[in-house]
Parts: structure tokens; C-alpha cells; sequence
């Protein structure tokens, strides 16, 4: 597990990072959400050891980084967001260098390249110099780098940056498949990305974590359409077992109150029904029930309007 | 370390570096050996290997001018830093890779000797001395330079500041001969070519080895220092 604690991190008299405190499960990939200049990079850096903390711990499988820095980084492979590579050497020595850095056995070394090179669709590519490669290949080369010596830890800043659709979606695969393997700390500014990939988020904004969840939960989050007295409606729907949270969006003139409703975690599958049922019986009329569509943009819109929007 | 020992002497292979830096060290080795030692039927070596220690002052700067500032250029630094090895051990293997070219570059004047034996006699005492002093003022314009690299962006600069720095050297030991004599003995005492003059002249000197040794030894740790810096400031 990955444990960020009170980190604090400034530049001059600018705060970058101020008492970020977060984890990251082991074999999940969390997402580290926030708009450009938010301190997702300076974040990363300082976790992966190439910047140090002003303050705050980073603690890998209960290893403190500034204790035991070797011992940490060997748990942690790192894609910046422009992937670190050498072009003048072919994809394959540039990986057998990677794992003699990171202290792999020299005999393991030849099995160990070949197993990263498959894993991340380069075997073809094995024999090309990495100056010569497309920028989804650059790509996979620099999340291949990441994996030489097996750290149970990725950090990748941003790896789907300026590719195509298409690459875009083999990289998610590829982040996907080796999520299934290793705690990911993935960052973007991408949404859409970070729902479709990540299991947990961490809200990043001026340098802050505003938010901190798991996606499931979000996605437990409805929208209705009620007829009948606002007050009326928002205490049926808090009178519901399964209800964490209702918030007012809307009242229209036709009399129906527009809002949003969030689920326990813990909530059955039969939620809705319970809803809908105990709708019907205090006599309020149910026009829409729906997952509130956009979840993560709209938690994310609020979570960072709630501080303040853009400085 | 000897990882990055090992791509660092693959670097300059792979590219033009290595190559460029040997080539115009040996072609104007060769162009002083013909005038020093074959067309004046001279067999003195230790003379010829004084002239050939000035040669330092351009095969340094290009053999040191990417090792640290290409790192920070194209960001690769961050591959280094994330990685078990220490700054030290990062700092140890660029310093060493670039002392393997030069080794492989004095390896190649031994053909001068071989040349000089089949005509006339060459004392091999005085002549290991000589190329003792001569290692080890180049294994010092290293350091400085791979100090230089550290302080500079991209490798240009680190190539223009490490030429600088250079003639900086050079003209100070012109200097001494010029200004009065108790600035002259410090002028003296600092100069990397006044220090090289007892190995010419095929004696060993320890002071000059330890001053020799001491500003490799000094520069490295300037390196890692401002290496350290800069990581510690995130830039």
C-alpha cells in the first residue's frame, strides 16, 4: 500500500503541494485527479523520490521514503509525464540497462526483458532504436521501464498525453491489465479516462486533496424528478433507509422538485424499488429516476467550485 | 554505478561523441608527433607528451558536456533519481565512463611509443611517470568539466562554460609568468600545468599526484552537491 502523509512541498513562496494526505490500495488503481498546474507532477516527483518533501512522510508497504529511500524506490517504477528514455539505444538494451539499475540478477535479466516486452506489445519493436519510435510506442516503452525490477508500486503521470484514439485506448488496456497486478497511482486531467480506468479517486486542486473516494460510490448517486411540496419530498427521500445525502437541484413551476440523492455504500440492489415504493405510498408522483449521468464531472465541478474554482 | 557506467561508454558509442572527441585528440596527437618527434629525429616523448596534455583543454569538455546536462535536458534524470542508486553512485558512473575514453584515448598514443622504440630508445621509467602526471591532469579537466556539466541546462552550455572554464586554467598559468612573484607562486601552486611539470620531467611527485587527486576528488563532490541542490529545489 502507498500512503501519503501531510505532504507539504513548496516552490519559493508558492505552495505546490499543501498537507496532501492519501492512500492507495494495494492491486487498485487510484486516480489522481486535478486541472493543470493542480500539483499532480510535483506530487509524483516527491513520491517517486525524485523531489524531497518539505514536510510529510510517503510510506510504501509501511516503509517511511526518507528512512529507507533505496529500499522504497526499489517498490516503485516511475513514467513521468515525458517518458525518460534514451534514443540512441534499441528498446531492448534500454530495458536490460532499467533492470541493471534497478538491481534485477544479471541471469533474470534476458527472461525478465523479454517477459515486459510482450506484456506491453513491443516485441517487435525490440531491436528499434526508442528515437525512432512512434509516441505510443515511446509510450510503452516508458511504462515498460517502469516495470523492469517488478515494483509492486506504478506512478504514471499522465501516460495517455498527446496520443491518438486509438493508442489512447491500448494504453487504458494496458494500464487495466496491469492494475490487476500492481497498486497504480495514474494521474490525468482527463475524467472520462480516470472513470473508465480507476476503482478510487483523489481530488487534487491548488495543491489540496479535496476529495478522496472510491468511483463505486459515486456512481451510487441518483437523480429524480418528484411531484409535490419540496419540503415533502426531501423528507421522504431522507426517510429513505438507503439514503446518505439529498440535495435540492431544482424547483420547477409544474410543481416537480428536481434533485439529487446519494446511496449508503452499503446499499442493496433493490434500493431503487424501496424508493420508488415508499414514493408512492406518502402519494408523490416519481417522473425520473436515473444514475446521475456525468457523476465524476459533476464531483469534480463541485468539489472544486466548493474551493474556489481557478485562483 | 556500473550500470550507468556501462550506458553512459555505450552512449558515447552509439553516437558521435565518443568518436568525435578521440578523433580530434589523436589527429592532432599524430600532427605533433610528426613535427616533435619525427621530423626533428627527436625521441624525447616526456616534451611531446607535455604539448599533448594541452589537448585536454577541447577532449574534455566534449567527452563531459552531456553526461550530466542531457539528463536534465530530456528529463531522463528522473529515471536516475527514481532509482535505487545514489546521487553519489549516479555522479561515480558518469565520471567513470568518461575516464574509460580517455583511458582508451591514452591507450591509443601508445603507438607513438612504438613507433619512437623501433628508431630510437625510450626509457620506460621516465616515460610512466610521464603518462602518469599526463592521466592524471586529464582525469582532473574531467571533473571540473563534469562540474561544469552539472551547472548547465543543455549540452552547449555545459560545452561552452567547460571550454570557458578551461582557457580560464590555461590563461591563469600564463598569467604567473607575468604578474609578481607572490601572486605568481599562488598562480603557480593552483595551475594544472605547472603541477604536471615534475612528471615531465620523469619524476614522481606526490604532491602534484595529491593536488591532482584532491580537485578530482573536490569537483565530484561540487557535482553531486549541486546535483543534490537542484533536486532538493525541483528544477
Amino acid at each position: 500500500m502507498l500512503e501519503i502523509r501531510s505532504v507539504v512541498r513548496h516552490y519559493g513562496k508558492f505552495c505546490a503541494v499543501n498537507n496532501a494526505s492519501f492512500i492507495c490500495p494495494d492491486k487498485k488503481i487510484t486516480g489522481l485527479l486535478g486541472v493543470n498546474g493542480a500539483g499532480k507532477t510535483t506530487l509524483m516527483n516527491i513520491i517517486t523520490g525524485c523531489m524531497p518533501a518539505g514536510s510529510g512522510d510517503i510510506l510504501m508497504d509501511g516503509l517511511a521514503l526518507r528512512e529507507h529511500p533505496a529500499d522504497c524506490r526499489r517498490k516503485i517504477g516511475y513514467l513521468p509525464e515525458r517518458p525518460p528514455l534514451y534514443d540512441e539505444m534499441t528498446v531492448q538494451d534500454y530495458l536490460a540497462f532499467v533492470c541493471r539499475l534497478r538491481e534485477v540478477e544479471r541471469a533474470d535479466i534476458p527472461g525478465h526483458v523479454r517477459n515486459i516486452l510482450e506484456l506491453c506489445g513491443l516485441s517487435d519493436m525490440s531491436g528499434r532504436l526508442l528515437g525512432h519510435l512512434s509516441k505510443g510506442y515511446r509510450q510503452r516503452a516508458g511504462i515498460a521501464q517502469a516495470l523492469c525490477g517488478d515494483p509492486p508500486i506504478l506512478v504514471l503521470d499522465e501516460p495517455t498525453v498527446g496520443l491518438d484514439p486509438r493508442q489512447v485506448s491500448e494504453m487504458r488496456e494496458l494500464i487495466r491489465r496491469l492494475g490487476e497486478n500492481h497498486t497504480i497511482l495514474f494521474s490525468s486531467h482527463i475524467l472520462s479516462e480516470v472513470q473508465a480506468l480507476c476503482s478510487r479517486i483523489v481530488i487534487i486542486h491548488h495543491g489540496r486533496i479535496l476529495k478522496e473516494a472510491e468511483l463505486g460510490e459515486e456512481s451510487r448517486l441518483l437523480r429524480l424528478s418528484v411531484k409535490g411540496k419540496t419540503e415533502e419530498v426531501m423528507r421522504a427521500l431522507r426517510d429513505v433507509p438507503d439514503c446518505s445525502k439529498v440535495r435540492l437541484l431544482a424547483e420547477a413551476e409544474s410543481g416537480f422538485v428536481e434533485c439529487e440523492m446519494e446511496l449508503k455504500q452499503d446499499a442493496g440492489q433493490d434500493a431503487e424499488v424501496k424508493l420508488f415504493r415508499l414514493l408512492a405510498a406518502r402519494d408523490l408522483p416519481l417522473r425520473r429516476l436515473s444514475p446521475a449521468g456525468d457523476s465524476l464531472e459533476t464531483l469534480f465541478l463541485r468539489v472544486t467550485d466548493e474551493e474556489g474554482g481557478s485562483r | 554505478m556500473i550500470a550507468i557506467m556501462r550506458r553512459e561508454i555505450q552512449g558515447y558509442f552509439y553516437t558521435a561523441t565518443g568518436y568525435v572527441a578521440m578523433g580530434i585528440f589523436l589527429i592532432i596527437a599524430s600532427i605533433l608527433f610528426d613535427l616533435q618527434i619525427l621530423a626533428s629525429r627527436s625521441g624525447d616523448l616526456l616534451t611531446f607528451l607535455g604539448q599533448l596534455s594541452y589537448l585536454w583543454m577541447l577532449f574534455s569538455p566534449i567527452v563531459t558536456m552531456r553526461l550530466t546536462s542531457e539528463d536534465r535536458q530530456k528529463q531522463t534524470d528522473r529515471l536516475l533519481l527514481s532509482s535505487p542508486v545514489s546521487l553519489t553512485g549516479i555522479v561515480a558512473g558518469k565520471y567513470l565512463a568518461a575516464l574509460f575514453v580517455l583511458l582508451l584515448t591514452v591507450l591509443s598514443t601508445f603507438v607513438y611509443i612504438l613507433i619512437t622504440a623501433m628508431y630510437g630508445t625510450v626509457y620506460p621509467g621516465e616515460l610512466m611517470v610521464g603518462y602518469l602526471g599526463f592521466v592524471l591532469q586529464g582525469m582532473a579537466f574531467l571533473a571540473i568539466d563534469l562540474f561544469m556539466s552539472s551547472l548547465a541546462a543543455s549540452p552547449v552550455t555545459a560545452a561552452l562554460l567547460a571550454l570557458g572554464m578551461n582557457f580560464v586554467l590555461w590563461f591563469l598559468d600564463l598569467l604567473s609568468m607575468t604578474v609578481p612573484a607572490g601572486i605568481g607562486r599562488v598562480l603557480d601552486f593552483i595551475s594544472l600545468y605547472t603541477r604536471n611539470e615534475p612528471f615531465l620531467m620523469g619524476q614522481l611527485s606526490f604532491a602534484s599526484m595529491i593536488f591532482d587527486l584532491s580537485v578530482i576528488v573536490l569537483n565530484l563532490v561540487l557535482t553531486i552537491y549541486f546535483m543534490d541542490r537542484r533536486r532538493r529545489k525541483g528544477i
